[in-house]
């Protein structure tokens, strides 16, 4: 049951990184010269939705 | 297909060494794995960087890939990390910054040699470093605005007044919420990575086995779905090595937008 949690938690968290992404390469493609803040503000978004996804897995390692 | 019912026995014999356990244990002190793991990457780090002021300070141009790649992450955490987030103020906070950065890089670094844990593999190690990096910037806080001015400060300004009690609260708790997250988020990813590397270890090792039972057809095919498991191995540990700079970067970049939020009020 834990590993079913996981993976129903782990489509929000594939959505959120799928959103970023996103937003990040059609932001880039308007915008060539603001990469190198986009991608670093894209690196801080997807650590935080990538965090939730692992706090998922830990916690159904551990339960 | 019995090595997959062998598995999870597998899997918890890995999540027990996972737990801490003496490493070197003499009569009044006991070292665990990841204090061993910390230890070692700190004289790693002091090695290092004793070895680069040596060198650096032997020619005026600095000379060599050693010197230079030294340079070029010290560059790095100097413009991304301090310089663009804390503007002005970036040289009086950039030792502390550097300090956060290096110790983390080093010991995620670290965890990657096979039969190592990484010295932030351990809530211990993470909470402290983030209670460090909290104390920091509420300290930056207060020098700023005063104790009582910094605990008012998180009220947002040109709220109506019933609200902006609630605002207060809610800001209030996110601050201290940022102690967990930053501790939580650099454990958790490191743990998950290494528990994914060690399970397709095991997997893998699983299947050469069959070879114990005679060279046959069976062990052949084992054999090929081992070096599967292998190139999937190899795929995850090269993730794990961006990771490992990630969340030093990701860490220490929280760390520095935390201060810049505590000396813009």
């Amino acid at each position: 049951m834990g590993v079913i949690g996981y993976g129903i938690g782990v489509i929000g968290a594939g959505l959120g990184i799928g959103i970023a992404a996103y937003g990040a390469t059609t932001a880039m493609a308007r915008q060539p010269e603001i990469q190198g803040r986009l991608f670093t503000v894209f690196i801080l978004a997807s650590a935080f939705v990538e965090a939730l996804a692992l706090i998922g897995f830990v916690v159904s390692l551990l339960a | 297909m019995d090595e997959f019912a062998r598995l999870p026995d597998e899997v918890n014999e890995l999540l027990n060494s996972f737990v801490s356990q003496p490493a070197i244990q003499t009569e009044h002190i006991t070292i665990t794995q990841y204090s061993l793991a910390m230890f070692i990457a700190v004289a790693i780090l002091l090695v290092v960087l004793f070895v680069f002021k040596k060198k650096q300070s032997a020619s005026l141009v600095p000379k060599g890939r050693f010197v230079n790649g030294v340079e070029y992450v010290i560059e790095f955490a100097k413009k991304d990390l301090a310089q663009d987030m804390l503007h002005s103020s970036w040289r009086q906070h950039f030792p502390f910054i550097a300090t956060v950065f290096f110790f983390i890089l080093i010991n995620n670094l670290l965890g990657l040699i096979p039969g190592f844990h990484p010295g932030t593999g351990t809530i211990g190690v993470t909470l402290a470093l983030a209670l460090i990096s909290f104390l920091y910037f509420i300290y930056v806080g207060i020098k700023k605005a005063g104790a009582l001015g910094y605990i008012k400060s998180l009220m947002p300004k040109g709220v109506p007044f019933p609200m902006n009690i609630m605002v207060w609260v809610i800001e209030l708790f996110s601050t201290f919420l940022r102690l967990i997250t930053l501790s939580v988020r650099l454990f958790c990813n490191m743990f998950a990575g290494h528990v994914v590397m060690g399970t397709f270890a095991i997997l893998a090792s699983l299947f050469i086995e069959r070879f114990a039972q005679g060279v046959t057809l069976e062990a052949f095919t084992g054999a090929g779905i081992s070096i599967l498991w292998l190139l999937v191995l190899i795929a995850i540990y090269i993730v794990e090595m961006l990771v490992a700079a990630i969340q030093a970067y990701v860490f220490t970049l929280l760390t520095s937008v935390y201060i810049q939020i505590a000396e813009e009020d």
